[in-house]
């Protein structure tokens, strides 16, 4: 089990910095703040940061914010970045329309 | 579903190579990139390249491209453009975006080489527009001609910011400073100091506070801050500005082998999340294999060796290339990946302070702190012929002091006048026993622009002083302007006595000014009377 995953980890109490109203993730305008009082209610992975803020599930799909999440968390934690596991990867690695997802060619050979 | 022996995922200089080695033993492949244009990077890269022969070297990175795909298009490989690879599955089957449609591709071996996208550093208003990654800025202007502001502040003096804030200043934009947090500039000194004599200061210890503006940028704050990372108090530095570009490094674009199951690992030296690869870029995936900046950052020249490797290593996987022909191959490519990773700037030597050259010779810490050489370095660096020809003074002067994988001025001079040697790194020195005819091919061959000639006899009291010129409107010959010192400071009046841009010197003009013999190893720049004016 990875270090990370320990729940007991005690993180302390959440302080607020001065810079917290800075936005992290812009594409779905997720603020530093935000992210470290996330992980101050129990979010110690990217994928949970994702699923519980949307931070990272926007139209670049976290390109931009990626590593920036990652640092926060790292911080937060008192620990190295690479020992955090980055956020899943699944298909499709891009933004795609619904209707051009919905519209395979299948072709049977 | 359409089949293929090797699929390609990205028409960078590493996926064009591997597709083109893959191709020529006889395997049926497809690359598919999701740009409009293939080549990657390479496509706005206008700048001569470093390397040695073999490496391209002070070929342009966009010839390189286009080398590679007439190469690509000649060994049989289909190229599918606006083709995004939006997933990969078992089996080796990819999903692909083409148009309004998503298609499945299947092959039997498949090499992912999707490069990297820029990092971004958070400061107060880093969302306002006006806010640009560089890769971004170089895309502007190189591939669309359009200028991504008029005065710029770029954050990061690796390479990369180096080289963007050089293509600004030729795109006809300010560049107002060079801002790192490093105590140290990142990039190779010759690109450093070719921004220099320009007058652009550099901010080491820095950081940036604060982007103004409120709809756009208007200013940006800089401070040196302290080991705590906190700004010092009274160091901020204002400037207006309407671009800050952004050079803070790449991350390799690894999603897709993620995806497919490979084994990763987080390594800070290679850039971040990057495959467990074998040198021959094979994954902990049999038959997937990942070549380029997508399973560690480096360079197109190691790219397109690294991109070979694994197009070999897929034929071999597949039976196109034999076991004995591959491994031989495949040594003399690792030859000339090792002498690209030598010297100073190798990734083995990242993060490391070094204080000698391989000769043994005390670095410029003026070069690495202010971007230039100071007087006092002359000395041991900057040799002076002795044996110039015998109708003019003209000798080189070679301002290349860093141990560099990069050698086209030896090649460049046909007398032998410069001298590397094997190993590519090594500074070049220049040969006493032969003589400069002033032909200026070492000039325009240096990828680094760090050759000057020089002639202190030229007229009583006076020298003449050649120098690569890639800006526009080319000087007039006759024309009086500003000459500038290695700090870009104005130094006196220069005038224009010779304009060459041959067709051999592959657009980089060779500029001769006349200033006074006591100028002769200051002046390295000159400046028109117009410019000058405006600022
Ligand atoms: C400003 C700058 C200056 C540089 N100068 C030099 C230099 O002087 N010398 C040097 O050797 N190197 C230089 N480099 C580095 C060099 O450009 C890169 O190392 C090199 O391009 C990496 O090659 P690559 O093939 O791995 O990736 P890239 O060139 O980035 O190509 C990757 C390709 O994959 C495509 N792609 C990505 N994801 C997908 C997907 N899901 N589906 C389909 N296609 C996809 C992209 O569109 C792209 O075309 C410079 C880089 C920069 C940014
Ligand atoms: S000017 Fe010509 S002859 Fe002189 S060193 Fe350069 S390449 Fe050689
Ligand atoms: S002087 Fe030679 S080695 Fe140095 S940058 Fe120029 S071409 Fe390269």
């Amino acid at each position: 089990m990875k270090s990370i995953n320990d729940r007991s980890r005690n993180i302390g109490s959440f302080v607020s910095q001065l810079d917290d109203t800075i936005i992290i993730c812009r594409c779905e305008e997720i603020t530093k703040g935000e992210i470290r009082q996330a992980i101050h209610d129990g979010m110690f992975t990217v994928n949970e940061i994702r699923r519980y803020l949307r931070a990272g599930m926007g139209l670049c799909q976290g390109q931009t914010c990626g590593k920036l999440v990652k640092y926060l968390i790292a911080r937060e934690l008192g620990v190295i970045p690479d020992q955090l596991d980055p956020a899943t990867s699944r298909s499709p690695m891009r933004p795609v329309e619904m209707k051009v997802l919905g519209n395979e060619e299948v072709t049977h050979v | 579903m359409k089949r293929y022996d090797l699929i390609v995922v990205g028409a960078g200089p590493a996926g064009l190579s591997a597709a083109i080695e893959a191709a020529r033993c006889g395997m049926k492949v497809a690359v598919f990139d999701e740009n409009a244009k293939p080549g990657g990077q390479l496509f706005k890269q206008i700048h001569k390249f470093f390397g040695s022969k073999e490496h391209q070297a002070k070929i342009r990175g966009y010839k390189i491209g286009e080398t590679l795909l007439a190469e690509a298009d000649e060994a049989g490989v289909e190229v599918f453009l606006n083709a995004t690879v939006a997933g990969i599955y078992l089996d080796k089957e990819v999903l692909v975006q083409i148009g309004e449609a998503m298609t499945h591709f299947k092959a039997d071996t498949i090499i992912i080489s999707t490069g990297a996208a820029e990092n971004m550093v958070t400061f107060d208003g880093w969302t306002l527009p006006g806010v640009i990654g560089a890769g971004a800025a170089q895309t502007m202007m190189n591939l669309h001609g359009i200028k991504p502001g008029q005065r710029v502040l770029m954050l990061g003096s690796g390479n990369v910011g180096l080289v963007v804030s050089f293509q600004l200043m030729q795109a006809g934009c300010e560049v107002v400073a060079l801002v790192d947090a490093a105590p140290r500039i990142g990039g190779y000194g010759v690109h450093a100091a070719k921004i220099a004599r320009c007058g652009v200061p550099f901010y080491l210890s820095h950081t940036i506070t604060k982007a103004d503006g409120t709809d756009c940028v208007t200013g940006v704050t800089i401070a040196e801050f302290d080991e705590h990372f906190a700004p010092i108090p009274g160091t901020q530095k204002h400037f207006d500005v309407d671009t800050i570009c952004l050079a803070v490094g790449l991350s390799p674009m690894s999603q897709l082998l993620k995806m497919a199951g490979c084994t990763m690992v987080d390594d800070p030296k290679r850039g971040g999340q990057v495959p467990l690869v074998s040198e021959n870029g094979e994954t902990s995936i049999p038959g997937l294999f990942a070549a380029g900046d997508v399973s560690g950052i480096e360079e197109a020249s190691s790219a397109m060796i690294g991109g070979r490797m694994s197009g070999l290593a897929a034929a071999a996987y597949l039976g196109f290339l034999s076991e004995s022909d591959k491994e031989k191959r495949l040594a003399d490519l690792e030859v000339a990946l090792n002498s690209l990773h030598q010297g100073m700037f190798a990734p083995g030597s990242k993060g490391k302070t070094v204080a000698k050259t391989d000769e043994g010779i005390a670095v410029s810490q003026s070069l690495l702190k202010k971007g230039y050489l100071e007087d006092t370095d002359l000395e041991r660096f900057v040799h002076r012929s002795n044996q110039t020809d015998k109708n003019s003074g003209i000798h080189p002067v070679i301002e290349c002091t860093q141990n560099i994988p990069c050698n086209p001025c030896q090649d460049a001079c046909t007398k032998g006048c410069i001298k590397v040697g094997k190993t590519i790194t090594a500074l070049p020195q220049i040969d006493d026993a032969s003589s400069c005819t002033g032909c200026g091919m070492c000039i325009a061959a240096c990828s680094g622009q760090a050759i000057f000639l020089v002639d202190e006899d030229y007229a009583p009291g006076f020298a003449s002083i050649t120098l690569p010129y890639e800006f526009l409107p080319l000087p007039q010959k006759g024309e009086q302007g500003t000459a500038l010192s290695r700090s870009g400071q104005p130094l006196g009046i220069a005038e224009i006595i010779d304009v060459r841009n041959a067709k051999a010197f592959d657009h980089t003009p060779l500029v001769t000014i006349k200033v006074p013999a006591g100028q002769a190893m200051t002046a390295r720049f000159y400046q028109p009377t117009t410019q000058a004016m405006e600022q």
